[in-house]
């Protein structure tokens, strides 16, 4: 206990600090009030984002360039809960931050495929910039140099040295045959939430046991969401759903996935490991509008386990997880609601896919 | 020190002749940090782009440079006399490089391709080995007509995750090589189900091996060519390393040369790009320390007679997200810097509350751990930290344990306790006399706390004041009267504390200074309501000062969810100042916790003073310095997090980043 209180006495303290700093539903409910982007973006300034928000010039003020800052502070929670954590968690926290590296890995690829349909009198790299997530200095990946490579093979060679050399470069095999960047994709996702399971493994007591329990639900969301996608959209066989899939997680075991994958009732099963869903029937009878609605459910029973690990003993490494989970969820509302206010959506076409509603506490 | 170093805006108009010059002066000494003025400058019929298109040769330049040395197996050292001349005429370079370029390439292209060559051969026969042993034609596996057979490297992680995608199919799954780089499998199934799989096998990432048309044979026989295909390439390869390490021998003190002038030139010609250019001269814009203004302006007049130099000292009122912040820096503050930047990196302007914490951090924990022995045993054992003799690289932590254990020992001096001993244990046991010299917590449980929430009230009304210091110097009016730190709700606090005195009175527990408030010939009642009014619809007035639209998210619950809001502010404003005022209560609770845990040391000690006794003793006061001394860190560090830093400290400043030609002043001047 000893060694739990002295290694997470200062990340605790900081943390829960940070934590009081999240917006409330009520703030995010008045800021989704605001009648148009202008208005809320000012109503933003007076929230902890205000000074990520307030360098910008009045004519950066555009919802990419106000995502892009939202963004920084949630990089910023990152670089600080990584500095803070106790040595041994440390590859833990930064394997997470990976996810952002990983989504910013996959939207290079993506403009190198689609960069011959754009306009070119725009630089590609100026274009691609605007969406990375804001990695800073623990980025891995030459992002610039593989967008001027201009293709994926050499976009890929840049890798070399990189944690994704050796998921690449059996990917790539595949890629150079198919042409299509979704064995990339899958194998890195695959390879990024295998590495994150391996890190939580090397943990002990406590720290192993909040690791799986909140990692593993944000894996298991992932892992059910894929299973269900793939087979709906994608029609893959179960050989296939199998090996796109992880046989490990918090609450979706092994079985339930090869449940699904060999054709059992996806509703009877996402029933069975959430029966606080309700109709989940009636979700999947309509995919499109359905399993969004099904992820949004999955999400709010994530954050429900990261507030439940503010309650009771503080000193291990689930507090700075939950903060760093429950952050990235609201920094999703937010883009949700500067992307619904630049594009002026109707209320009901944004309000429902929040995810800090007053359930949330 | 109480604020960032200041700073002063420096434009400068640079005759072209002197551009270069001026430049190197800029880029030398690691104090000029470089804002883009580019388009201060004219927009069409001055060649604006020849600077970039030299910046954009030079870094080419370099990297050609950098691949020959790389090659030849150079370190990019500086050379031995390595000054800053000028920008490098590129075509003046050219030949050299072009020149031990081409000898190189020859050679370094040989050796790339060989290299390669040996790589596919040494993966040939990594493939091959496992399978040494098995008497069979590589070609049959191929051919054969009623067995489909899959052999294959695969990521070591999907190997299980394959078996189980087969489990409904008839197959045998051997994996030839345990590698966790590159294991090899083979799967055997009817072919009849090659399809399956194939797609197994595909989706797990298995990728077939690729031994050419050409090899024949039993694995034995090609693994035994293969090797010596190996061994002649290894030679090969020797061969050629050798000739490449002649090349860095002759061309070392060129090369080395070649790469200076041109990185420097580089660096200079990235930082002219950012210039405004006019038609005969540059506009140069930055910030830099006021304190190296003089200096620097000294060094700027020697390279360019004719350079107009305008400085304007930032003042810090105002708003001023633009201006980098560059801290003071100091040794012995270091360890409160390092708390105060887990928290936020101040603003230009902005007060720095390293000061403030280095005062006050210290005085609480000493307030809750007062003892005059455990205060100079942490003293001692953070000065040991600090001067790396033990627990080395926790230097700066080693130098906030000497300030806190130093603090501990004055409060155990006033509080009369030595190593857990107070009063008559002292004399009985320690053979000396030892009295309280201001109060002792255990005999005066409800004064400690009383005065710990005094302490917290005037910690809390300075950081007030703090606040409303920021918002004047940031001209934040709008906050300054109407924010959660401003006017109206520093009065509201007042008032607030004069009706809690009114409320505790005479009692023990009292706070002194809320009773001096109350006993002040005010109407605080009546004020309390008037400012609480005014904290309540804060939002509203800020608006109103600030010219926003008054009500965010105006026409959603009407007039009445606006209400009912506006009291919810209220209400959490009162909440929040009773939990940050009675939040101190912690330190005159942890000094008396601190006799407690001494009273029940000495209960397992018993009474007789023999070894068994003075070992306790000893154990006892080790545990209460590591466990009690860690939690008052604790409780610290959350006090100043929560209820001191938040009142006035907003962070967020931009990093004062100079423009830097070589990695320190120092070794620019020397």
């Amino acid at each position: 206990m000893a060694s739990g209180v002295s290694g997470y006495a200062a990340i605790s303290t900081r943390v829960r600090a940070m934590y009081s700093d999240l917006l409330t539903p009520q703030e995010i409910t008045r800021l989704s009030d605001s009648p148009d982007f202008a208005s809320l973006v000012s109503a933003l300034k007076n929230t902890p984002y205000g000074k990520h928000i307030s360098g910008l010039k009045d004519t950066d003020l555009t919802p990419r360039r106000v995502i892009l800052q939202v963004r920084q502070r949630l990089a910023d929670s990152y670089s600080s809960v990584v500095q803070q954590a106790p040595e041994q968690t440390r590859p833990l926290i930064k394997q997470m931050y990976r996810y952002f590296e990983v989504g910013n890995l996959k939207a290079v690829l993506r403009s190198i495929q689609t960069v011959s349909s754009w306009n070119s009198d725009v630089a590609a790299w100026d274009r691609v910039r605007e969406v990375l997530f804001p990695f800073g200095s623990f980025a891995s990946i030459p992002a610039q140099a593989m967008v001027d490579s201009g293709n994926i093979a050499s976009a890929v060679d840049l890798l070399k040295g990189t944690p994704y050399e050796a998921t690449m470069s059996f990917a790539m095999k595949r890629f150079s045959t198919e042409q299509n960047l979704f064995p990339l994709e899958v194998a890195l996702d695959l390879a990024y939430w295998r590495g994150l399971w391996g890190e939580i493994k090397n943990l002990t007591g406590r720290d192993r046991e909040m690791g799986a329990k909140l990692v593993g639900s944000l894996l298991d969301l992932n892992n059910l969401m894929w299973v269900i996608r793939y087979k709906i959209y994608h029609k893959l066989s179960e050989e296939e759903l199998i090996n796109y899939t992880l046989p490990f997680g918090y609450r979706v075991k092994d079985e339930d996935v090869r449940a699904i994958a060999a054709g059992s009732d996806i509703a009877a099963v996402v029933s069975r490991i959430y029966p606080g869903i309700a109709d989940v029937n009636a979700l999947l009878e309509r995919p499109q509008s359905g399993l969004p609605k099904l992820e949004h459910q999955l999400k709010q029973q994530v954050m429900k386990q990261c507030v439940s690990a503010f309650i009771g003993y503080p000193f291990h490494i689930g507090l700075p997880l939950a903060y760093l989970i429950l952050s990235d969820f609201e920094v999703q509302d937010l883009v949700v609601l500067i992307e619904a206010k630049s594009s002026k959506l109707k209320d009901e076409d944004f309000r429902p896919l929040l995810l800090k509603t007053s359930m949330i506490q | 020190m109480l604020f960032p170093k200041e700073m002063s805006e420096v434009e400068l108009i640079v005759p072209s002749k002197d551009l270069v010059a001026v430049t190197k002066a800029l880029s030398g000494y690691g104090v000029f940090h470089q804002v883009d003025s580019a388009h201060l400058g004219q927009q069409e019929g001055l060649g604006q782009n020849s600077w970039q298109e030299k910046a954009g040769a030079l870094s080419a330049m370099e990297r050609r440079i950098q691949a020959i040395m790389q090659n030849v197996g150079l370190p990019e050292d500086r050379p031995a006399k390595a000054g800053i001349e000028s920008v490098v005429d590129l075509e003046a370079i050219q030949p050299s490089v072009n020149r031990i370029e081409a000898e190189v390439k020859e050679t370094s292209d040989q050796l790339s391709a060989e290299r390669k060559r040996l790589e596919l051969l040494e993966s040939q026969l990594h493939q091959l080995e496992p399978i040494a042993d098995v008497k069979v034609e590589v070609g049959a596996l191929r051919k054969s007509s009623y067995m489909h057979s899959i052999l294959g490297v695969i990521p070591a992680a999907n190997i299980s995750r394959l078996r189980t995608s087969l489990l409904r199919v008839p197959h045998v799954f051997f994996v030839l090589r345990e590698d966790a780089q590159k294991p090899v499998v083979w799967i055997l199934g009817p072919k009849s189900n090659s399809d399956v799989l194939e797609r197994a096998a595909k989706s797990a990432y298995l990728n077939p091996l690729g031994l050419p048309d050409e090899f024949s044979g039993t694995p034995e026989q090609i693994t035994a060519m293969l090797r010596r295909d190996i061994e002649s390439s290894r030679q090969k390869i020797s061969s050629l390393e050798a000739d490449l390490v002649k090349f860095g021998n002759t061309y070392k003190a060129e090369l080395q040369k070649l790469l200076w002038d041109v990185h420097t030139s580089r660096v200079m010609a990235d930082a002219i790009v950012r210039f405004g250019q006019l038609r005969h001269t540059y506009v140069v814009v930055g910030w830099v320390p006021t304190a190296d203004l003089p200096d620097l302006t000294a060094r700027l007049k020697e390279a360019s007679r004719e350079i107009l130099i305008e400085t304007m000292r930032t003042s810090r009122s105002g708003h001023h997200s633009n201006v980098p912040v560059a801290l003071t820096e100091n040794k012995w503050l270091k360890p409160i810097q390092m708390l105060v930047g887990t928290y936020g990196h101040p603003s230009y302007g902005e007060l720095d509350p390293t000061l403030l914490m280095a005062f006050t951090f210290p005085l609480l924990y000493g307030a809750m751990f007062g003892d005059l022995g455990q205060g100079i045993v942490l003293f001692i054992l953070g000065i040991l930290m600090h001067n790396k003799i033990i627990m080395k690289g926790m230097q700066s932590l080693g130098l906030l344990i000497a300030y806190c254990g130093a603090s501990a020992a004055v409060f155990g001096y006033l509080y009369g306790s030595i190593f857990g001993f107070e009063g008559h244990l002292v004399e009985e046991y320690l053979h000396f006399h030892f009295e309280p010299t201001w109060i002792s917590p255990m005999e005066n449980i409800l004064s400690i706390l009383s005065i710990a929430i005094d302490a917290g009230i005037i910690i809390l009304l300075f950081a007030f004041l703090l606040g409303m210091v920021n918002n004047i110097r940031g001209r934040d009016w709008a906050h300054l009267l109407f924010g959660h730190t401003g006017i109206t709700a520093f009065v509201f606090y007042i008032c607030f504390l004069a009706m809690l005195g009114g409320f505790l009175g005479d009692t023990a527990l009292a706070p002194r200074v809320a009773v001096a408030i109350n006993s002040l010939p005010l109407p605080f009642t009546t004020l309390l309501a008037v400012f609480g009014l005014a904290v309540m619809f804060g939002g509203f007035l800020r608006n109103m000062v600030e010219g926003h639209t008054l009500i965010e998210g105006r026409g959603v619950g009407g007039f009445m969810m606006f209400l009912i809001q506006s009291l919810m502010d209220l209400i959490e404003t009162v909440i929040s100042m009773l939990s940050n005022t009675l939040s101190f209560i912690r330190v005159g609770a942890f000094a008396v916790a601190h006799g407690g845990l001494s009273l029940a040391i000495f209960s397992l000690a018993g009474h007789e003073p023999d070894l068994g006794f003075w070992i306790t003793i000893v154990i006892g006061n080790l545990f209460i310095i590591g466990f009690e001394g860690l939690i008052v860190g604790i409780q610290t560090m959350r006090l100043h997090y929560y209820e001191i830093l938040g009142k006035f400290f907003h962070g967020g400043g931009m990093q004062f980043e100079p423009l830097k030609l070589t990695p320190s002043k120092e070794e620019a001047s020397s």
